[in-house]
């Protein structure tokens, strides 16, 4: 997780906001499955946000990005959204976080 | 950082329909086998027998196949389908040609509606290859997925033309063999040459995914692919010009083929991070399992070994069930709740994700009905090589019984995702909308 030019606390908010976003087929947020890259605010106050998704061609790429726009707008309204899909690096297993991992083994 | 596109999923009028007729074909296939427990006591070639066969591996599986194909081929070869109109003309050329083919083999009728049948797989057959082909060559980066995949492809349509061979024959004979000789390579091409490679390509991409489990190294899919084909070919050569003894060795390549890409499922399971298994991942592991039986069996019957001539033709029916009502249908069961869930949710919801509290795909369907679609599964399927193997019609018919409860609780379980309405949805709440 990574945030760039801006306080530390409304990064924080923003990841909150995206948590909001479950992967469907998992059953855990985008954020705690690793899935958001980075997170920045420009000075033209646009935030701005890379994220990935598990595999490359998945079918939920386009409901993800809508959704993670739709969320940041409506939480954040003054400001103009970006969100980016990114390839690179691939996603691995390695970026769940560790409240991901404690979800996963939770469903075991 | 390298971006990528939006979705690439095909219209739902595109898949969901596939999903429909297959299910009330896999009804129609146990309403069939109620009727047909006199069958299994003689040769495989026999009308019912081939009825069976052909709801199953044409009506059922393939429908079935096409479907999910046009969701997930996106996803392997990471770009949009070529077609959907040659996606929803293969759909009505591959369901009147079911149809009509069960129609004529169950009444035994092999003149023009037979042809006419045959005529219009293959033309299903053709279409479907076109758009796997023209997708293959826009993916991005080619993979030993997208090997596997257009292959199996090219190995259906050789399936549908001998069998359309097959079909004039029955009329105008012209073929210098036996029919029988010819319908051993059309099974095998299609039991090999399709469904396995189809199923090795889209599994090997689809099982690690599903279990949340990264693993780079594909040299032993790429031996799979190899052994597969080598066996498959040679087979073919052997059987149409030499038939030598040597069919043991292609057996044996083919099985090679089938353990790597078991060991390569292993490798990603080790690396797997998802512990939990659902009904559906579950049913996938069944079949699995399921799948050493005919690939035992197939060691047996190209083997030649002295048994009587009574047992031999029980261990053909068992093989071909195996391998139909076996591996692939239990695949099917499971699979279908790890796909179209998501298709169908992905629908209905994709508008309102990120506004509102949504289900997920698992909350769309009966895991109650799906329990117990996988109890009646693996018992029906006991009871029926039970009885094949024994010659029983009582055994038989109970495991018939319990491929038609089996069928009824999975189409109910499909068609109440397919009529899956969205419900009243609550918007999220955020508090107020402090911003920097």
């Amino acid at each position: 997780m990574e945030t760039q030019n801006m306080p530390e606390d409304f990064g924080l908010e923003v990841y909150e906001a995206l948590k909001y976003i479950i992967d469907p087929e998992v059953g855990i947020n985008i954020v705690d499955l690793g899935l958001v890259y980075e997170v920045s605010l420009t000075e033209e106050g646009v935030l701005a946000v890379d994220l990935t998704l598990t595999t490359p061609g998945c079918p939920m790429s386009g409901t993800i990005v809508t959704a993670t726009e739709q969320i940041l707008i409506k939480r954040f309204p003054s400001l103009d959204v970006k969100v980016t899909l990114v390839w690179s690096p691939p996603w691995s297993t390695e970026m769940i976080t560790e409240e991901g991992m404690r979800q996963l083994e939770g469903k075991s | 950082m390298s971006t990528a596109t939006t979705s690439n999923s095909p219209g739902k009028w595109v898949v969901l329909p596939h999903y429909a007729f297959a299910s009330l074909a896999f009804v129609a296939l146990s309403v069939l086998l109620l009727f047909s427990t006199d069958a299994f006591s003689g040769h495989y070639f026999h009308p019912k027998l081939l009825t069976l066969t052909h709801v199953a591996a044409l009506g059922w599986a393939t429908m079935l196949i096409f479907g999910a194909l046009y969701q997930l081929l996106p996803v392997v070869l990471d770009c949009k389908l070529y077609s959907e109109k040659l996606a929803v003309a293969a759909f009505a050329f591959l369901g009147v040609g079911s149809i009509l083919l069960a129609w004529s083999f169950w009444n035994f009728e092999l003149g023009w509606v037979l042809h006419v049948a045959a005529c219009s797989l293959v033309i299903a057959f053709i279409l479907f290859n076109i758009n796997v082909a023209q997708t293959a060559r826009k993916a991005p980066k080619w993979t030993v997925e997208s090997d596997f995949i257009v292959t199996s492809a090219i190995w259906l349509l050789v399936t549908g033309l001998v069998g359309l061979l097959m079909a004039v024959n029955f009329t105008t004979p012209f073929l210098p063999v036996e029919h029988t000789h010819y319908l051993k390579l059309h099974a095998h091409i299609g039991m090999a040459g399709w469904f396995l490679l189809l199923i090795i390509g889209v599994g090997s991409k689809l099982i690690p995914m599903f279990l949340l489990a990264h693993h780079e190294d594909t040299k032993k899919l790429s031996w799979s692919y190899n052994l597969i084909n080598a066996g498959l070919v040679l087979f073919i050569i052997d059987h149409l010009l030499f038939q030598t003894a040597l069919l043991p060795v292609y057996a044996a390549l083919v099985i090679g083929g089938v353990a790597l890409f078991l060991l390569y499922l292993r490798d990603a399971a080790r690396t797997r991070q998802r512990q939990d298994l659902d009904l559906g991942m579950r049913q996938t592991f069944v079949a699995l399992a399921l799948l050493l039986l005919p690939l035992l069996l197939v060691l047996v019957v190209s083997s030649r070994l002295a048994l009587p001539q009574a047992l031999l033709s029980s261990i053909y029916l068992v093989y071909g069930i195996s391998v139909f009502l076996g591996f692939i249908s239990a695949l099917i069961l499971g699979q279908t709740f790890k796909t179209l869930p998501f298709i169908v949710w992905m629908h209905a919801y994709e508008d309102y994700v990120g506004r509102f509290k949504t289900p997920l795909p698992k909350d769309i369907y009966s895991h109650a009905l799906l329990r117990w679609q996988n109890i009646s599964y693996l018992l029906g399927f006991i009871l029926l090589v039970v009885g094949v193997l024994l010659r029983s019609e009582q055994v038989i018919l109970a495991g018939a019984i319990g491929f038609t409860l089996t069928s009824l609780l999975y189409t109910a379980n499909v068609f109440h995702m397919l009529l899956h309405k969205v419900q009243e949805l609550k918007p999220f709440t955020y508090g107020n909308t402090k911003h920097a």
